[in-house]
């Protein structure tokens, strides 16, 4: 890390800090959780019939919503690990059986500062904001240091992976912009840019969680004809239409925004 | 005392690298964040050469890229560390220093520094390996008793030189220090009117001809027009369909292989592939982004058809007519002897030297 970085973390911890120490009482902590299942039931690596191979996410821009309309944005902490600068890495695999590429923590919990008040929805983006998704990924802090969630062909990261397996068949996603202008150290915009943005009413923080429903995800997905396929996010890889419909993202060159995403549900 | 020390350390830090360029030849650029030193190109080598930086140790960079053929493989699709096919064909190294653009069809990558990540972390294909798990290099350039010291000389000025971001940059200066304009063609621009056969000079003239084309794409001191250098500021870079695949008679490639359509997204730019350096061409076999050309002789073959016909299989198509295809590829009619002469030429682009000079040799095999 270098110095002036340094010096600028240090900066915001203390504004950070003061705000604690100054705001007002209903700024409260938060801790945001969620789960994986497939057609309601919980999904695991592992080895049973259909395993999960991987999940991992990205959160960004969440905002809490009261029943009057009124917007607070969900301020996250920052730790050295799974949440800096307002994105969070939600990653719900645990390295076990068919998560083999993946890695044994995982971190379901989302955390942040809220001011109360009678929340009924929530809003996120699953992806990381443009201004952070092409920085150098080797001279970034945590989350955004991990190397099996970018792509360094593309620049950028990958936003989501996802796969499931079966004892002969399986499938995975690696979703993330595409179509970037310029160059990796210089991109100008993404003319797929691949944010999925998920609202979500009858919400309460006490109560719920949110939930990723793979079987929607992956749901025009064939898991039957013995062939193992995938999805990079590439124009041409017809394998991805069905992902990209189940998200609510538009794939091809001309393609209308199809209805919004059941992937991410209030879960219970 | 102050301003000694100060004049000498400013003095070895400022040495001109030296790459060994015969007159005329520009040198490469540079990346500001990455300047040339013999140490960080030797810490490189050493880099590229080392098969730990496979996830499972059984491949380094050398692997896809072997110097006796010019840093190229020899296989149709190269071969991951675990195994997968790669949709691509291993490109050569040598000069690529002056690519305007790295890889086969990619816009976005002009710094070896970063085109280097996605051999090492690449998953689809696979290639090294090491996704996620590239910390481990870092850690190989702390603990390892050759690589301390060579990481610490290479970055005498980093508090901890023991990084991945550092390990990338020294393969990166090494692949960059590949260059060299050692063929009979150079010699014979230099002034050796010997240096080339009778042949290889007929075939000269014909591959800057008007009717034969090859110099539009194929053009320059690097044989590519994907091609920057120190003295320019002017970028050129091309990517160009040369009708080799027509699938469904509307110009589509196979599914793995659009080449500047994967990353662009844009119809218009299916089948666009950047066109190589043809130095030391003669020995980079199979040709073609696929590997699907076997020799020059199938390659002239294809270009004097104006594009290739494939009558049966899932690539079926004939390329002649993709709407899609570079203006530049409309056929030739070449004789038996024109064409020898054009090989001739052709391999009077190899550079013996480069095949078996030390400064890029295996560091492993001493």
């Amino acid at each position: 890390m270098t110095l002036a970085r340094r010096l600028a973390r240090r900066l915001l911890l203390g504004i950070s800090l003061f705000c604690c120490a100054a705001c007002p009482a209903n700024r409260t902590p938060v801790n945001l959780e969620f789960s994986a299942t497939w057609a309601g039931q919980a999904i695991r690596c592992g080895e049973s019939e259909l395993s999960l191979t991987d999940l991992r996410f990205f959160v960004s821009d969440v905002v809490l919503i009261d029943a009057a309309g009124g917007e607070s944005p969900l301020v996250l902490t920052t730790d050295q690990r799974w949440q800096q600068q307002g994105i969070a890495l939600i990653d719900l695999e645990n390295g076990e059986g068919g998560c083999a590429n993946g890695t044994p923590e995982t971190n379901a919990t989302l955390s942040g500062l809220v001011e109360v008040g009678d929340i009924q929805r929530i809003r996120f983006t699953v992806g990381v904001p443009f201004e952070l998704n092409h920085a150098n990924p080797l001279l970034a802090d945590a989350p955004l240091d991990d190397s099996a969630m970018h792509w360094h062909w593309r620049s950028g990261y990958k936003f989501l992976r996802a796969g499931v397996t079966t004892v002969s068949d399986g499938f995975w996603l690696h979703l993330g912009s595409t179509a970037c202008t310029g160059t990796v150290q210089n991109i100008g915009a993404c003319r797929s840019p691949n944010r999925v943005t998920v609202e979500l009413g009858g919400f309460s923080l006490q109560r719920n969680r949110i939930n990723v429903d793979l079987s929607a995800l992956f749901e025009g997905v064939n898991l039957n004809d013995g062939i193992r396929s995938d999805c990079s996010s590439g124009p041409s890889e017809s394998a991805c239409t069905a992902a990209f419909t189940a998200l609510g993202l538009p794939f091809g060159e001309d393609s209308d925004r199809p209805i919004p995403s059941s992937v991410f549900q209030v879960g219970h | 005392m102050t301003i000694v020390l100060t004049v000498i350390v400013f003095s070895i830090q400022s040495a001109p690298f030296d790459w060994h360029l015969a007159d005329g030849y520009p040198e490469p650029q540079v990346p500001d964040d990455n300047p040339m030193t013999p140490e960080k190109v030797e810490l490189g080598r050493w880099l590229f050469y080392d098969t730990r930086l496979s996830g499972n140790n059984t491949m380094s960079c050398g692997t896809c890229h072997r110097q006796v053929l010019a840093f190229t493989d020899g296989k149709t699709n190269s071969i991951g560390s675990t195994g997968v096919h790669h949709p691509r064909s291993s490109m050569s190294l040598v000069n690529v220093a002056y690519a305007s653009r790295l890889t086969w069809a990619n816009p976005l990558l002009d710094r070896l520094e970063d085109q280097a990540l996605t051999p090492l972390l690449g998953e689809n294909p696979v290639e090294m390996g090491m996704s996620g798990r590239d910390a481990e290099i870092g850690a190989l350039l702390e603990s390892d008793p050759n690589y301390r010291p060579l990481a610490k000389s290479a970055f005498p000025d980093d508090e901890n030189p023991y990084s991945v971001l550092n390990a990338v940059r020294a393969i990166a200066a090494f692949v960059r220090s590949i260059v060299s304009f050692g063929s009979p063609y150079d010699a014979y621009l230099a002034g050796d009117s010997n240096a080339l056969s009778p042949s290889a000079e007929r075939g000269m003239e014909l591959y800057f001809s008007e009717r034969v084309e090859c110099f539009h794409c194929h053009g320059g001191f690097n044989f590519t027009d994907s091609t920057t250098h120190a003295n320019t500021d002017v970028e050129r870079v091309g990517f160009h369909n040369n009708g080799l695949y027509n699938l469904d008679a509307s110009g589509a490639y196979p599914e793995d292989n659009t080449g500047l359509f994967d990353m662009t997204g844009k119809v218009r730019d299916m089948g666009r592939f950047k066109a190589p350096s043809l130095r030391n061409i003669a020995l980079t076999k199979p040709y073609m982004h696929d590997g699907s050309i076997a020799t020059l002789a199938d390659v002239l073959d294809h270009y004097s058809r104006g594009g290739r016909l494939t009558a049966t299989g899932e690539n079926a198509g004939d390329g002649r007519l993709s709407p899609f295809k570079s203006e530049f590829v409309d056929g030739f009619e070449l004789s038996d002897s024109e064409r020898a002469d054009l090989i001739q030429f052709l391999g009077s682009l190899t550079d013996e030297s480069v095949l078996t000079d030390e400064r890029w040799s295996n560091p492993f095999a001493h």
